[in-house]
């Protein structure tokens, strides 16, 4: 009897400090409406000269994992191997700048479709979810309507296309369908897409679902420039745009309070020297009132109960079965490996 | 070489996925695949590199360049559709590629691939259930390090996977990394089974490397790191360091002294292990293993082990060519060797060409499994079973056609070439020279230190290749595109202009400048109703004014002609 009772006046009393504390209704709590992020970050390049392509993704890569995306959150197609190329000299790193600053490739990086497996048949089936059945978790973008999706596009485009591995290429009527199929589905809640290649406004030009916000690095006739050439590999590093939006995000902290607003307006066209193009009408917010770390961040939301819930005790009896089951009558042995006469 | 090897045995029975549930060691995450995809031995290595047999002698564990699979699955139908489903489910969990592992590339080795754990005769003697595949492209890098790592019991960072630093390890000359699981006994009397899991990492340096040829090493220089940690979960915790030449040249001193030294004695092989275990070695700093040798590197014939291989790709053109494999036997004593390949289908072998020759003469092989290919389905397999003669080459030919793909088939990066995976050579060696396996009753490295059997099972990988198979040109379309386009821009532009216009002839004394051209113009208005009765009038004119006009006419259409061209 005294259990129960003390059992809801602590609940009462934790409810109470807990309210006290973050000092936040609830309602602001679920403000922005959603409850996990997922990111979807491709690198569509093959081959050693578009190195900066692989750093680009692998860039943004770093800044979500930094931010608290976890990497079951996080699908990442990276189409060639830039890190153990045999032209790297130094193997196991891609580095987003020639004097070595920082490797984005890092110690702890999980690729999910790597090589010959970034074709826009994938691509397209991740994003809508049509996957085999034999796909494994780490591969599906397990979202819902309460997710945020960041889709990150980098590679060699063109005026309404984006090429995938020299090979096939992406329309954008394609991507504006694939996103009203989630929408649909209801697989997102907002998508924020950042495209960096040229010609990357034409990409997003065609969409037609809401709550799409969507940011290209050069308008529609304009060319993407690359950064910087680092000697020692001979190629170029990174492009222009992300190089700048990283050095925008490597000051953001998963607490921080920059919006994205702040963000559409990295790389003003004397450090870019295209023009960064930029969607707002399909999104229903303001975007100088959406935190950056919205999208690029990991929102845990912990919705409070006021009342106990009893548990089972769930834990099992003793199996049965004990190994002792398992025994045979006669000494088992190992196979014969050779199985010809020596 | 550095061989990190890390086992866990659980005491359950593979046999049973009931009583894979209360997972401790065992990580939850391999446990959950193997029991849906009902597996009995999982053996799976990820490799950039290759392993030199002549100068290296044998590795713990043999694999081949890329990425290699081999699974033995509980006995159940549709096994070729669990096996499609496992190497989905693999892929996502090593990130690698594992799902192009499919039909096109799977063999079911009859006698290559006995399970390396317990099991039946009845069982091992049915290739039903075994599966083996191969990826000669694939890269290893952090990526596959960093699922491989989280498998392990204390995870990277304590213990001695804390000295695996990616940066270092991907710099050497190969890197292997391996996953083994198959059921072992759990005590001597071996009634009940228990699972084991080993992983293993081999990788190769040099460290004379930018060194001026002084061969020093220690766990800073080669790892960048030292070990601060044990492991509180394993119950050994050892490092071996193989210490036989040591007082012969190359002369070398290690840094901290040795725990002790074993003898480790195989038929036909000595050698001397110094072990420490690391406990010891932790306090007061952390243990940094070093070797310092007296002298730089000197090169020197080293001894060739018992049995090694070479396979190479014969032949020019693209429409055919041979694949010679060369099998070097340095024992005094004859071997029996199965040889086992996996071609794919595109390069059609000919198997009445296939041929064994030792010394010119012609060997019979005992046995031969050949399964011919079926386009874009299965790939050629052959295992042959021959005898190796002692202290002799034996050469193993073929020669193949190459086969057109259709253009959908090819890769993006077609002019690459196309990978052949490697040639497997078992055989069984009466000594163990050069041997540093572990052998198959025993789990851990020190359990196989004093092994009285005589016979050691070898398995060699050799090279795989990379053939360009005829590749069509695929610029070919907008070059084509370009060229039609221009081609009928001109031509038939030109003679479109020559059919449909008409032309009317220009009096060249009639030619004005500027202010006449006007005056004509305002001229024109004026005289438009007139101009009937001056046609008639100029109808009129003499044939003299007509034959001057004709030869004018003439004139000025072979000069209106110029102008068109």
């Amino acid at each position: 009897m005294a259990a129960p009772m003390v059992n809801f006046y602590f609940q009462l009393i934790a409810f109470a400090f807990l309210h006290q504390c973050t000092g936040t209704s609830p309602e602001e709590f679920f403000k922005s409406g959603h409850t996990n992020n997922w990111a979807v970050l491709v690198d569509t390049s093959r081959f050693w000269f578009n190195y900066r392509h692989v750093a680009n993704v692998l860039s943004i890569y770093r800044s979500c994992k930094r931010l608290g995306i976890p990497d079951s959150r996080i699908i990442l197609m990276v189409a060639d191997d830039m890190a153990c190329n045999p032209r790297n000299p130094r193997p196991a790193t891609v580095f987003n700048n020639a004097n070595n600053q920082i490797n984005v490739y890092g110690d702890d990086v999980e690729v999910d479709y790597r090589g010959y497996e970034v074709t826009v048949e994938n691509f397209i089936r991740v994003l809508t979810g049509r996957l085999p059945p034999s796909t494994p978790r780490s591969k599906r973008l397990l979202s819902d309507e309460h997710s945020n999706v960041l889709v990150y596009m980098t590679g060699h485009g063109g005026d309404g296309f984006l090429k995938f591995q020299d090979a096939e290429e992406i329309s954008n009527v394609e991507l504006a369908d694939a996103f009203e199929q989630m929408w649909q589905k209801r697989r997102y809640h907002e998508v924020f897409f950042m495209i960096d290649t040229c010609q990357a406004e034409s990409m997003f030009q065609k969409f037609y679902s809401p709550n799409i916000l969507a940011v290209a690095s050069s308008k529609v006739g304009e060319d993407s420039l690359s950064h910087h050439v680092d000697p020692s590999i001979g190629v170029y590093v990174i492009d222009r745009y992300t190089y700048y939006a990283l050095e925008f995000l490597e000051t953001v902290t998963p607490g921080s309070k920059k919006t994205m607003g702040q963000f559409l307006e990295v790389c003003p066209k004397y450090q870019c020297i295209s023009t960064v193009a930029k969607r707002t009408d399909l999104f229903r917010r303001d975007v100088n009132k959406v935190l950056l770390t919205d999208f690029f961040g990991s929102v845990r939301n912990v919705e409070l109960l006021p009342d106990s819930i009893h548990l089972q005790n769930a834990t099992l009896h003793t199996h049965s079965e004990d190994s002792s089951d398992v025994k045979s009558d006669k000494p088992l042995s190992y196979a014969q490996q050779f199985p010809m006469p020596v | 070489m550095f061989h990190f090897q890390f086992t866990t045995v659980w005491n359950v029975s593979i046999d049973k996925p009931e009583s894979f549930q209360h997972y401790h060691l065992f990580p939850k995450s391999l446990g959950d695949v193997l029991t849906t995809y009902k597996v009995k031995e999982l053996h799976l290595s990820q490799t950039q590199g290759l392993w030199k047999h002549e100068k290296w002698g044998y590795p713990p564990e043999d694999a081949p360049p890329g990425d290699e699979l081999w699974v033995w699955f509980q006995p159940h139908s549709g096994v070729d559709q669990t096996w499609a489903d496992l190497v989905n489910a693999l892929s996502g969990l090593f990130c690698a590629s594992l799902n192009f592992m499919d039909s096109k590339s799977t063999v079911q080795p009859r006698w290559s691939f006995r399970p390396a754990g317990l099991a039946s005769e009845f069982y091992s003697a049915n290739s039903r259930f075994v599966r083996y595949s191969t990826l000669p492209r694939e890269v290893v890098c952090t990526e596959n390090l960093t699922p491989w790592k989280k498998l392990l019991p204390c995870g990277s960072k304590i213990g001695l996977a804390s000295l695996l630093n990616s940066v270092k390890i991907y710099d050497g000359f190969y890197h292997s990394l391996g996953v083994h699981v198959r059921s072992v006994c759990q005590d001597t009397q071996c009634l009940t089974p228990a699972t084991e899991l080993k992983q293993t990492l081999t990788v190769v340096y040099d460290p004379t490397t930018n060194k001026n040829g002084k061969q020093d090493w220690s766990f800073q220089s080669m790892f960048d790191r030292t070990l601060q940690s044990q492991c509180p979960l394993a119950d050994t915790r050892k490092i071996y360091v193989d210490v036989t030449t040591q007082e012969t040249l190359p002369k070398f001193s290690l840094s901290p002294v040795p725990d002790f030294v074993l003898n480790q004695k195989r038929s036909g092989e000595e050698r001397k292990i110094a072990v420490y275990q690391i406990g010891n070695h932790l306090s007061p700093s952390s243990l940094n293993l070093k070797a310092m040798y007296e002298e730089k590197l000197t090169f020197s014939n080293s001894s060739l082990p018992p049995v090694y291989a070479n396979r190479f790709v014969t032949g020019y053109g693209l429409e055919r060519g041979g694949v010679t494999c060369m099998i070097y036997n340095t024992m005094s004593s004859n071997t029996t060797v199965i040889f086992m390949e996996t071609v794919p289908w595109f390069l059609r072998v000919y198997f009445s060409s296939l041929r064994i020759e030792n010394d010119g003469k012609e060997i019979k092989p005992y046995k031969i499994n050949f399964i011919p290919a079926k386009d874009r389905a299965n790939p050629y397999q052959m295992e042959l079973v021959f005898r190796l003669f002692a202290n002799s080459v034996t050469k193993i030919t073929y020669s193949f056609e190459r086969a057109f793909l259709k253009w959908t088939e090819y890769p993006p990066d077609a002019n690459h070439g196309f990978y052949v995976s490697s040639a497997v050579v078992s055989t069984v060696l009466p000594v163990a020279s050069q041997y540093t396996a572990t052998s198959q009753s025993v789990s851990l490295l020190e359990e196989s230190f004093s092994d009285s059997s005589s016979s050691f099972f070898l398995r060699l990988h050799t090279e795989t290749l990379l053939v360009s198979l005829p590749t069509p040109d695929f610029s070919m379309p907008y070059n084509v595109i370009c060229l039609a386009c221009t081609v009928v821009a001109i031509a038939f532009g030109s003679l479109h202009n020559l059919t449909t216009r008409d032309f009317t002839a220009s009096d060249p004394s009639k030619r004005k400048g500027l202010v006449a051209k006007l005056k004509s113009f305002f001229k024109k208005e004026k005289e438009s109703p007139e101009n009937k009765p001056d046609s008639k009038e100029e109808e009129i004119p003499s044939q003299k004014d007509k034959d001057n006009s004709k030869s004018e006419e003439k004139d000025s259409k072979k000069k209106d002609g110029n102008s068109e061209t």
